[in-house]
């Protein structure tokens, strides 16, 4: 735990926090709301004295309340990870704004976090589904998708044969009684 | 086989098709839906769109990408994904904590230890466990093995890709032997499913100890004379060098890690940048080339094998005794928490972030893979370049498919 980081960064976005901060191992834990994400982001990346010129990873989060952003990132001036999180997406309509302009490579993961959660990237001009089939329409790492009963009904089930969902005729509640009696 | 309308499926006679299916158009059958998708599948004068994939020998997995040219040379070009998706951060939040290491295993199927690691260490976090330190030893001796048969198996395909079958076969002499010793080790060839929260799943055995005692005593003129066959071939070399040329600020911006970004001169390695397990203590170096380019890349894999040597040889002489496993319980519920944990792999950084909610399955499980990030910056390199270099570039950037598409 890096503790002078801590008021370092304090001292610079404490006006921005939605949350407090947490420092736990290696770890340095932020939390902003999703409109400041490219101010605090841009601030963190071009400032000479904080210098985290490498995104280690882009993560979408459902909590089942809120969808949250989180960012990880790498600086040669703390021993820490910084940890970022945009929260307080809504459900229903996650919005949060792109960081392609600062990491190009930022634009793959969040088509991923696009597709496994729905989460909107305002800016990222490739945001299209990157691991489902194109007409698929539901979001698989949402809490609220279940695993086996959810892929059978999504609406993308019968895009390609082999998945396509069939109802054996022998297995209507007729059929398994007559078995049972004879 | 022409697929006409109206005919029975493969899979399923039950099902008839309406549509055309095994025929894979490069122009997808719907409107553009992003700014990117219509400009991509727009048309310049005298351009065409041709399909590589998805059962490319060359594409190291099951990997479509449409490609954009005019005549032989690559203007664009526009990878799809999804082939091999599984659903394994899924997956793993129905499972519970110790069943997540083998569904991550084969994410990356060359590098299972370092897919293990990751998740490993952040549990590790998530439950304030101290790993003993003999267990440590070994994870760093089996990774750094790991390490080896994956850049073994980097210098035959690399050769493979560009069209010189000699080099696989006799990589794979190394790769075997390393898998072989690990097998003795772990208990299996590939998917080793050996490290456990809190340590590993059993100790140096004999057959181990002696099959490596056996091949660290020549491993070093055995790579090298492999490398001679590539290292001197002036077809390989010119064909390689000024290919795919990256500098280091892109490489940054592109979100590169491992040997694909200290091949741009930038000396960034987890093992030292963010030190973990017993890695402060080794002597080993990082070796950067500041080319950027093909060649550049598959040279610094082999100076990463030196290293490697390296450090197993030092982890050999220093093994201290002791458990090889923490004392935990069986089932294991880690208070409410977030954990970030990253190793170095052979490809690059690979990572986990792990949430907990109290229960016995981890609430979230966010995996970062290197494969994944590397295979976007192809779009970037391509642009310029001859059609046949698509393989050369791509195989110097080492993705495995079952990591890109988790």
């Amino acid at each position: 735990m890096d503790r002078l980081f801590r008021r370092r960064v304090e001292a610079r976005f404490a006006d921005r926090f939605t949350g407090p901060v947490r420092q736990r191992h290696d770890e340095t834990e932020i939390r902003i709301g999703p409109a400041d994400v490219p101010d605090v982001l841009r601030t963190l990346h071009d400032d000479p004295e904080l210098r985290f010129t490498y995104l280690s990873d882009l993560a979408g989060v459902d909590t089942g309340v809120v969808m949250q952003v989180v960012y990880h990132l790498w600086s040669d001036v703390t021993p820490d990870w910084l940890r970022v999180i945009a929260d307080g997406l809504p459900r229903d309509d996650p919005r949060v704004p792109s960081v392609t302009f600062l990491w190009k490579g930022a634009e793959w993961m969040e088509r991923e976090a696009y597709d496994m959660f729905g989460i909107t990237f305002e800016g990222n001009r490739d945001l299209r589904r990157i691991y489902m089939p194109p007409d698929y329409t539901s979001f698989p790492l949402r809490k609220d998708f279940y695993l086996a009963d959810d892929a059978a009904r999504s609406p993308g089930g019968g895009v390609r044969p082999m998945e396509q969902p069939h109802t054996p005729q022998e297995a209507t509640v007729a059929t398994a009684l007559r078995r049972i009696r004879s | 086989m022409t697929a006409t309308a109206g005919r029975q499926s493969a899979d399923d006679p039950r099902v008839t098709l309406d549509e055309q299916v095994g025929v894979f158009e490069p122009v997808p059958p719907y409107p553009p839906r992003t700014e990117r998708e219509a400009e991509f599948y727009t048309l310049g004068d005298g351009e065409m769109f041709i399909n590589m994939g998805p059962q490319h020998p060359s594409t190291h997995g099951v990997l479509r990408v449409v490609l954009k040219l005019d005549g032989e040379k690559v203007v664009d070009l526009d990878p799809v994904l999804g082939y091999l998706h599984r659903g394994v951060e899924k997956l793993c939040e129905n499972a519970d904590y110790h069943q997540t290491i083998s569904q991550v295993d084969p994410l990356e199927y060359v590098s299972s230890l370092f897919n293990e690691w990751s998740p490993v260490m952040a549990y590790e976090k998530l439950l304030d466990v101290e790993v003993p330190r003999r267990a440590e030893y070994i994870r760093v001796l089996s990774g750094e093995l790991n390490r080896i048969a994956s850049h073994a198996l980097f210098m035959g395909w690399m050769a493979l890709d560009l069209g010189g079958l000699t080099p696989i076969l006799w990589s794979f002499i190394e790769r075997d032997e390393i898998v072989e010793m690990l097998a003795a080790l772990t208990g299996q060839r590939m998917l080793f499913n050996y490290f456990r929260i809190g340590g590993v799943n059993g100790d140096l055995n004999h057959d181990f100890m002696s099959r490596l005692g056996d091949w660290m005593t020549r491993a070093a003129e055995q790579i090298d004379a492999s490398l001679g066959l590539l290292n001197s071939n002036e077809i390989f070399v010119r064909r390689m060098r000024d290919l795919g040329t990256i500098d280091s600020q892109t490489a940054l911006r592109m979100c590169m890690t491992g040997p694909n970004l200290r091949a741009t001169g930038l000396p960034f390695d987890i093992r030292r940048a963010h030190p973990y397990s017993i890695y402060p203590e080794l002597d080993f170096d990082i070796p950067t080339r500041n080319e950027g380019d093909c060649l550049a890349r598959y040279l610094l894999r082999i100076d990463e094998i030196k290293q490697s040597l390296r450090i197993i040889d030092q982890c050999l002489h220093r093994m201290p005794d002791g458990p090889i496993i923490a004392k935990l319980p069986r089932l294991l519920r880690p208070r409410p928490g977030r954990a970030y944990a990253a190793v170095e792999g052979p490809r690059g950084q690979y990572s986990v972030y792990a949430i907990s909610d109290g229960t016995d399955q981890p609430f979230r499980l966010r995996i970062h893979d290197p494969s994944f990030i590397h295979l976007q910056s192809v779009g970037l390199l391509m642009p310029g370049h001859l059609i046949a270099d698509t393989m050369a570039v791509m195989a110097s950037l080492d993705p495995i498919m079952g990591g890109v598409d988790k």
